[in-house]
């Protein structure tokens, strides 16, 4: 039997081939066909639309479903819970609010990013925050809190929603909680690429230390954890990871669920190479995603509909698989 | 000055004290073992101990008080072995061993080789060779407490607690488990607390042994010293009437055996 780190190298390098292949797909499928030709040869309307919509929209349908894949991963596991995602201490309903209200009240799509992205933050800080007013630094109190936090970004939202014009902003809310790739220009994702490719860095660095916070609370101080310290640093990054995919992208769901559970799968284990494949298969998944989105219909389709439509077989797939030792 | 001794320790969850007022000392080499029934506030004591729980009173090891470190270098004093790990992911039996070194390591660093092979060895130490790879999760309940009792022996502490640790084990894995605990004692500076479930493995492995009712201290043994009618009678302030016997193993070992009336 292979040792479980070459496993887990064949598994990486079989990913990484599939998202190329992917990526590649994603760069020429559209509602406006590209040809390798026409680009060599120097067709300019072709030209355009690769460097401003394509290369945009492949670039943030990788990184931000690798991104999404490995904070995945990480909440997981610090939580101690596989069904443990961002969701859970109120990213989600954060940016949805934050969203909302940056259609309502600015203008820009560039606003509207900053809006959601502020939104998820602070709605996490909060969540941690009254987290930390139980001294114990038990996991349930953040999920409790995160869960207090949920509702009150829900209640904002519905109020927003309220407020909304709903022929033009009731409908750019809907469509931003779908989520989708369609609209990214090149020229807004640099700060969100380079803040999500710092935060990842760093959440690698601590994968050892992620590991540390799945054991048991009083385990995990016995083998010199500063629990509540660091478990608070590795979620504020985790955080920050999600966040600024979310705030360009709008909701997507599955991604962050379903790619670490794939990889695990997969890997049988937990290591640094597992937590590779979980951000490589969210790369797949958003990619291929974002190309059936933009592909199947006339219209551009929300992106989470697809997301979860190629998620949902896969883990069923893997879990058959898993359940008959094949 | 004793190597370990615990000061007027008080614990409990919720402000309510479990145990109280609770002293003794533990000399270097050592095991000793806490005895009492369920709810006695065994566990109480060993988590008052180790910091897990707030306590008033002050515990020092080796004339450094616990109190006053920390966590990095309270854990590389004191090794804390649960009654269940809460391990609840897939993760090999030496990934959970090496986990044991984190607080001789920088937050970025990583295990290097001469841990590697001190976290085999220790597997080795306690009847796990070859299951390195295996995954934690697909261990029985005492093959886990075994890799948890590696990974403390390897991690290098000089106090170590252990809650129960012969409570998954069958007969055979029991003794191998204390014996390897005596095995570590003899090797350097260190002692053991350890709360037991089996009178008789308790009156056999350790050197003192403390009577825990109703979270107060009520007495204390000394199996290798004191005379039988003496033990007998505290024991059955625990125990209920029972019968306390001396006996030779084959090999002519001097045992404790006790049964219950």
């Amino acid at each position: 039997m292979a040792s479980p780190t070459a496993k887990a190298k064949y598994f990486c390098a079989a990913g990484e081939v599939l998202l190329a292949v992917l990526a590649a797909v994603s760069l020429l499928v559209g509602k406006y066909p590209l040809s390798l030709e026409k680009l060599i040869a120097g067709d300019a309307l072709q030209r355009r639309v690769f460097w401003t919509l394509r290369c945009s929209r492949t670039i943030v349908g990788v990184a931000g479903g690798f991104a999404l894949g490995t904070a995945g991963f990480v909440f997981q596991t610090v939580f101690r819970n596989p069904l443990a995602s961002p969701d859970i201490i109120g990213i989600s309903s954060g940016a949805s609010a934050g969203a909302a209200a940056g259609i309502l009240f600015l203008s820009g799509a560039a606003a509207v990013t900053a809006s959601a992205f502020a939104g998820a933050l602070l709605a996490v800080i909060l969540a941690l925050a009254l987290s930390g007013l139980d001294k114990s630094g038990r996991n349930s109190t953040i999920v409790l809190a995160g869960i207090a936090v949920h509702s009150l970004a829900q209640t904002a939202l519905m109020c927003l929603k309220l407020t909304a014009d709903p022929e033009r902003q009731l409908a750019s809310i809907e469509y931003w909680i779908m989520g989708s790739l369609s609209g990214i220009s090149i020229h807004s994702i640099g700060g969100n690429l380079l803040l999500c490719a710092v935060c990842l860095a760093v959440l690698f660095a601590l994968h050892r230390q992620a590991i540390l916070l799945s054991a048991e609370e009083g385990e995990a101080r016995m083998l010199g954890v500063n629990v509540g310290r660091l478990r608070l640093v590795v979620l504020l990054i985790a955080t920050l990871v999600v966040s600024g995919v979310v705030s360009l992208t709008g909701l997507i769901s599955f991604v962050g669920l379903l790619a670490p559970h794939g990889a695990r799968l997969l890997t049988k284990d937990n290591r640094m190479g597992t937590m590779l494949l979980s951000g490589l298969l969210g790369g797949c998944l958003l990619c291929g995603a974002d190309i059936l989105a933009r592909s199947v219909a006339a219209a551009e389709l929300p992106v989470s509909i697809f997301t979860s439509l190629l998620g949902a077989p896969f883990l069923i797939f893997l879990l058959f698989r898993e359940r008959r030792g094949l | 000055m004793s190597f370990f001794s615990a000061q007027g320790i008080s614990a409990g969850y919720g402000g309510n004290n479990i145990i109280k007022d609770i002293s003794f000392t533990v000399e270097a080499g050592c095991l000793t073992g806490i005895l009492g029934a369920n709810g006695s506030g065994k566990t109480t004591l060993l988590k008052a101990v180790c910091g897990i729980l707030p306590h008033s009173g002050a515990c020092t090891l080796d004339g450094k008080k616990l109190e006053a470190l920390s966590p990095r270098e309270l854990a590389r004093h004191c090794g804390y072995i649960p009654q269940r790990s809460g391990i609840s992911i897939d993760i090999s039996a030496l990934d959970v061993v090496l986990m044991g070194f984190n607080p001789r390591l920088g937050l970025l660093e990583h295990p290097n080789s001469a841990m590697q092979s001190a976290a085999r060895a220790a597997l080795g130490q306690v009847g796990l060779a070859g299951m390195e790879n295996t995954n934690y999760l697909h261990l029985s309940e005492g093959q886990k407490q075994l890799c948890i009792l590696a990974r403390t022996l390897a991690a290098g502490s000089s106090l170590l607690l252990l809650d129960e640790p012969e409570s998954a084990l069958d007969f055979q894995f029991r003794h191998r488990t204390l014996e390897t605990l005596r095995g570590w004692l003899s090797e350097g500076e260190r002692c053991g607390i350890v709360t037991l479930h089996d009178p008789t493995l308790a009156l056999n492995f350790c050197d003192e042994l403390l009577l825990l009712s109703g979270g107060v201290l009520t007495g204390c043994i000394r199996p290798g010293e004191d005379p039988l009618d003496k033990m007998k009678a505290m024991l059955e302030t625990i125990y209920g009437n029972l019968s306390l016997l001396r006996c030779r193993s084959r090999s002519g070992q001097a045992r404790l055996l006790m049964l219950k009336e």
